[in-house]
Order: structure tokens, then C-alpha cells, then sequence
């Protein structure tokens, strides 16, 4: 490649760069929304992002969505830099606010209103979005021995790296303690990587190549896990209802593989995160813009909503056409 | 463009860096205030200290892979300590130690074993992930720890950050020591014509060795400034800034010594890479579009350096031979 060529190419390059950059600028006006989403290849972050956005969008804001792609510095510094473009409000999606408890106050006291989803309490934001993960757990646990008729032996995938899945796991455990029938007799936890599928998929393959044949249910702590162990249980060819299977978190492809034959997936507990997420854009739009007080919404730290049990019974209602 | 030449492969990158900035401040003039220069670089340190760390093996002609991952590892020793009501200096000094220790393991390795420090450095890397994931068993510790800790990273002197001043300490130090000292002299020939330094008296292993630990020390104090900054520690968390520090070295040897890692280039690059990632967050542009922009300014400015550098500082400055 010749010299001019090259300069053709890397001018190019920025002038690319310059055009798209202007455009975003020009379309920030008027009232200016910010989501940060601590990790957008998580589906559960990007529902959730997507569906502020979405809704930001709807009601004519100028929407950003910024992903701190998993990573803690990262997700402290964006916070930071966005206080400083003074956005008119801030949506944090499964954010981290102990972590990022110095950036969250300054943002308070430059005035810029926060709403977290599923990230936990912060005295410094107006409050966070939950499904009660207790409640989350303790459906789960108690569908699975309920079709065991609380007696056999599980299987569990595990994930304590988060707060969510683990206070799931924990829960499952006060429900065995209360009911001696049903027994772990094998546990996998997966550990928090980005090829965190194939650590599920070859520790589920050795505790299923242990006890496979002696499993009444299968517990996942999340969705995502449930298809990877569904996939090896479908190429072992297990047969639906054989195992109990439960996971949670809910979703398309989640309540496809309930209704379809083939899958191994009975159940989950669906998380309502598109609400969630459209849900903190309304609750933005009655305090910031509409001014009413935030006690209107709720009076504590948290904004609970509901999930969902979705089985055979009910599943055809979540299904799209 | 002959005489241009010289001066785009001095300072190519560097007029790349301000055209990004002249072009945030055009779109945003908040990127221009002192207050965001500030956040800019407070928002270096972590990326500038690991990358001078690199710097000071690469300046030996050695990689380190693992700096990452010993970051983390620091950051996991330091926050365990810390959550379980140890004081800030043992857990500090522990932090540190653990960088250091894996550094000179590395360099052991490289110069006694004659691993090359590609391998070698991976090798540790996969360790130090493996013990921090042992140590929290995959559940990072957080709270809100004591300030006689959180100190070190939160707050600021005379307006400026304290991780402002940390970086400016470590780029000190690293610029002394490569620039003003017998050592740094010994370091650079060992680097740039091993054999001839080695017949020359010089130590090369041993400069070898001293790099790479001087490289786990960077990565170490990187881990405890994370932890203290986060008030948090988990495996892994600075794997995020893994190719960053790569590229800051690299963009940083297209400028002031072309070809050469040297500190004052590793800092301006480290700089301008969190000024575009902040100057992409304040126009608001979307995520996907940070990504593709960052990636295609860095090609363009070494594309600019390096065509008139021509390549092969790089190469063989990249062609890591085995150790002799």
C-alpha cells in the first residue's frame, strides 16, 4: 500500500469517527438519559437496558446506553464521566452500588437522579428495582419438590459470584433442611468467567456421568445454565418429565424450551426485567419531570415486582406468536 | 513528506491524541474543564500503572502476560486481609508482596528456566487467576471498608486525585530509573542488543529478572489502588485492562522514542486512551460505537507512526527470541 493510500485510509478512519461522534452529540437535547448496564453480553443486563432505552425513547428523551462490560473500574469510571456530562437522570442495570458508593454520592449531590434495577440499596440513589430474590428462591425450590413429591435426589448448578443466584442457592438449602426427603447427591459451582458456559457443561457432565441415572430433579440458579445442562441431557437422550427440572429468570428462549417437547426444561421463575426496566423510566418520568415525591412510588429502598411462576400450565400465555 | 517523516514518527500518535481531544472539545466543551481533566486522570492510574510496569520488562525485551491477573491477585490478598480486620499497612504490604513475588517468579522462570516470557507469563497468569478464585472462592469481598484503606485511592491533595499522585509517583520513579541510572542504562541494553550488552559486562539475566518484578510490583500496586479504590475485590478485576496497558505500551513506543518503550510515551498513551473512552462517554455515544471508535484510533495512530517508522522496530521489538 502507498503512502497516500494509507493516509486516505486512516483519514477515513477519523473522519468516520468525527461524523458519527457529531451525530450522537446533536442528538442529545432536552431531557437526557443515561443507562449503564454493568455487562450487555449478560442477556438479563441488556433486557434490562434495552427496555429503559426503549421506553426512554418512547417518552422523546435522548437516550445513552453504556456498557461497563463486567468490569468494576470500568463501571465506576463511566459513572463518574457521565456526572460529569450532567445527564438529566441515570438508570443503572444489576450495577454494583457499594463499589461504585463514591460515584453514586457525587452524583446525588451534583443533583443527577439515579435509579438502580437489581443492583441492591444505596442511600445515595432514589431506589432499586428487585424481584424479591427470597421469594424467587423459595418458589423455585418448592416447585421442584413439589413435582418430586419431596422425595428423591437433585442435582444443583450453582452461582455464588452473584448475590442474586446466590441467595437463590441459599434458599434451596433452608428448604432441604426442612424437607430431609430430597438429597443433593451432587453439586457443580460455576465460577465466574467468560467461558463460564463450558465451565457449567463439563462440570454438569461429570456429576450427571455420576449419578444421571439415580436424579429425580435438576436445580439451575439461572436460566442460562438450565439450556447448557438441557442441551446435554438432550444428546444423552433423557425424555421431558424423566427429571424435575427447574431454573429461574425467565425469558423467549426460556419459555420456548418449556412448551417444546424435546427440552428437558419443566419451569422457571420469571423475573420481570423488560418491566423493570420500563418501569424505572416511568418512575424517572413522574418524579424528574412530573414532580411528584418518590414516597408516591415507594417509601423504602427498594421497588419490588412480582415474578412469575411459568410452567406446562401457564407457559402458552408468555409465549409470542 | 520526507521531511515530515521524522517529526510524524515522533509525535504521530501524540497529534492523533490531540485531534481526539480538539474534537471531544468541539462536541462537548465540559471535556476541556479542569474537572474533567481531573476525572481523566484519576481514571489513568490504574491503566497507567500497570502499563509502566509493562514498560519496565518490555524495555528488557520481555512480555508479561500476566499483569492482569496479578493485579487482581493483589487486589484479593489486599481485600481479604482488609475484610477479615487486618490494618491497611499489613494488607498493603501484602498486596504488594504479592506482586512482587509473582514478578520474580516470572523472571526466575524466564531467565533460570529459559521458558520464554510469552509462555512463562501466561503460566502465571492462569495461576494467579486460579489462587484468587481459590481465595474468594468466586465471591468477591465487599463492604464498606476502613478509610485508613480506602484512602489511598479516595480523596484528593491540592485538587488533584490521590491516584493522580500514585501515577505520578510510579511514572517518576520509572522514568528516573530508566533514564537517570546504571540500571535503567543496563535495562535499555539489555533490551535492545542482548549479546553485546552480555559481552559488555552487563547482567542481562539478572536485568531480565529485575524488569519482570519490577513489572509484578507495577501489577501488585495496581491490585491494592483497585481494591482501596472499589472498596471490593474479586478475581479478575482488572482483567478489563489487560489489552489496554498492551496498547498504551505499544501506542507509546510510536512516540518520543520510536521503537523504544519509554515512560513518557506509555503515559501520554495511557492518557489518551482514557480520554477518548471519557470523551465518547460525554457525547453520548453508544456503547458499541466506544468500542469500534477506540479501536479504529488506535490503528490510526500507529498507522500513522508506524508507516512512517516503517515496521520493523516492531517487529522486532514483538520477535521475542528464548532467553540465552
Amino acid at each position: 500500500m502507498n503512502e497516500i493510500t494509507r493516509r486516505d485510509l486512516v483519514g477515513g478512519a477519523l473522519a468516520l469517527s468525527t461524523v458519527g461522534l457529531a451525530g450522537t452529540a446533536a442528538a442529545a437535547a432536552g431531557f437526557e438519559l443515561a443507562v449503564v448496564a454493568f455487562q450487555m453480553s449478560s442477556e438479563t443486563h441488556a433486557r434490562v437496558a434495552n427496555a429503559a432505552a426503549a421506553a426512554g425513547k418512547a417518552k422523546g428523551w435522548s437516550t445513552t446506553i453504556l456498557n461497563s462490560e463486567g468490569s468494576l473500574p470500568k463501571h465506576a469510571e463511566q459513572l463518574e464521566t457521565l456526572i460529569q456530562s450532567k445527564p438529566s437522570a441515570i438508570i443503572v442495570a444489576m450495577g454494583k452500588p457499594v463499589e461504585a458508593e463514591e460515584q453514586l454520592k457525587k452524583a446525588k449531590d451534583a443533583g443527577i437522579p439515579v435509579v438502580m434495577v437489581m443492583s441492591g440499596a444505596s442511600p445515595h440513589i432514589l431506589f432499586d428495582i428487585e424481584a424479591n430474590e427470597y421469594k424467587v428462591g423459595a418458589e423455585a425450590a418448592l416447585w421442584l419438590l413439589g413435582q418430586m413429591g419431596f422425595q428423591g435426589k437433585i442435582l444443583t448448578e450453582r452461582f455464588d459470584g452473584n448475590v442474586g443466584t446466590r441467595i437463590r442457592g441459599r434458599v434451596l438449602d433452608a428448604v432441604l433442611a426442612e424437607n430431609t426427603g430430597v438429597k443433593v447427591v451432587g453439586s457443580h459451582a460455576m465460577a465466574r468467567t467468560q467461558s463460564w458456559r463450558d465451565d457449567v457443561r463439563q462440570g454438569m457432565q461429570t456429576q450427571l456421568l455420576q449419578h444421571g441415572t439415580e436424579i429425580d430433579g435438576l436445580w439451575a440458579s439461572f436460566d442460562g445454565q438450565a439450556f447448557v445442562i438441557d442441551d446435554i441431557l438432550k444428546a444423552q437422550g433423557v425424555k421431558k418429565g424423566q427429571i424435575k427440572f427447574v431454573s429461574i429468570d425467565g425469558g423467549a428462549e426460556t419459555f420456548r424450551r418449556i412448551a417444546d417437547p424435546d427440552s428437558l426444561l419443566m419451569a422457571t421463575v420469571a423475573i420481570p426485567f423488560e418491566a423493570m426496566g420500563s418501569g424505572a423510566v416511568e418512575a424517572l418520568d413522574r418524579i424528574v419531570v412530573k414532580k411528584e415525591a418518590k414516597a408516591a412510588i415507594t417509601a423504602g429502598p427498594y421497588l419490588f415486582m412480582d415474578a412469575t411462576l411459568v410452567d406446562a400450565v401457564n407457559v402458552a400465555q408468555f409465549l409470542k406468536p | 513528506m520526507t521531511a515530515l517523516r521524522p517529526f510524524l514518527a515522533t509525535y504521530g500518535t501524540a497529534l492523533a491524541g490531540l485531534a481526539v481531544v480538539v474534537v471531544f472539545a468541539l462536541l462537548k466543551p465540559v471535556f476541556l474543564t479542569p474537572a474533567n481533566f481531573a476525572i481523566i486522570l484519576k481514571e489513568t492510574a490504574f491503566l497507567g500503572i500497570l502499563s509502566l510496569g509493562f514498560t519496565l520488562a518490555l524495555v528488557t525485551a520481555e512480555l508479561d502476560l500476566s499483569i492482569a491477573e496479578v493485579a487482581s491477585l493483589s487486589a484479593v490478598v489486599t481485600g481479604a486481609l482488609v475484610h477479615a480486620g487486618f490494618g491497611a499497612t499489613v494488607a498493603v504490604a501484602a498486596g504488594l508482596s504479592t506482586g512482587l513475588v509473582c514478578g520474580a517468579a516470572n523472571g526466575l522462570v524466564v531467565t533460570r528456566l529459559r521458558v520464554p516470557s510469552l509462555i512463562a507469563t501466561l503460566g502465571m497468569a492462569a495461576i494467579a487467576k486460579g489462587l484468587g478464585f481459590m481465595i474468594t472462592q468466586g465471591v468477591a469481598f465487599v463492604g464498606r471498608w476502613p478509610v485508613s484503606f480506602t484512602g489511598l485511592a479516595r480523596g484528593s491533595i491540592f485538587g488533584l486525585s490521590n491516584l493522580a499522585w500514585w501515577l505520578a509517583g510510579t511514572a517518576a520513579a520509572c522514568w528516573v530509573l530508566l533514564d537517570w541510572t546504571r540500571i535503567g542504562a543496563h535495562l535499555r541494553a539489555t533490551g535492545e542488543a542482548e549479546e553485546a550488552a552480555r559481552l559488555a559486562g552487563v547482567a542481562t539475566g539478572r536485568m531480565k529478572r529485575a524488569g519482570l518484578t519490577m513489572c509484578g510490583l507495577g501489577a501488585g500496586l495496581t491490585g491494592v489502588l483497585l481494591a482501596a479504590s472499589l472498596s471490593s475485590a474479586a478475581p479478575n478485576m482488572a482483567g478489563d485492562h489487560f489489552l489496554y496497558a498492551i496498547a498504551a505500551v505499544l501506542l507509546g513506543m510510536t512516540m518520543f522514542e520510536p521503537g523504544r518503550p519509554n515512560v513518557p510515551g506509555t503515559l501520554v498513551a495511557a492518557f489518551s486512551l482514557k480520554a477518548l473512552g471519557n470523551g465518547l462517554v460525554l457525547v453520548g455515544a453508544a456503547y458499541y460505537v466506544q468500542d469500534i471508535v477506540l479501536g479504529l484510533v488506535i490503528v490510526a495512530s500507529v498507522a500513522l507512526s508506524a508507516g512512517a517508522l516503517g515496521r520493523a522496530a516492531f517487529v522486532e521489538k514483538l520477535n521475542f527470541k528464548r532467553p540465552s
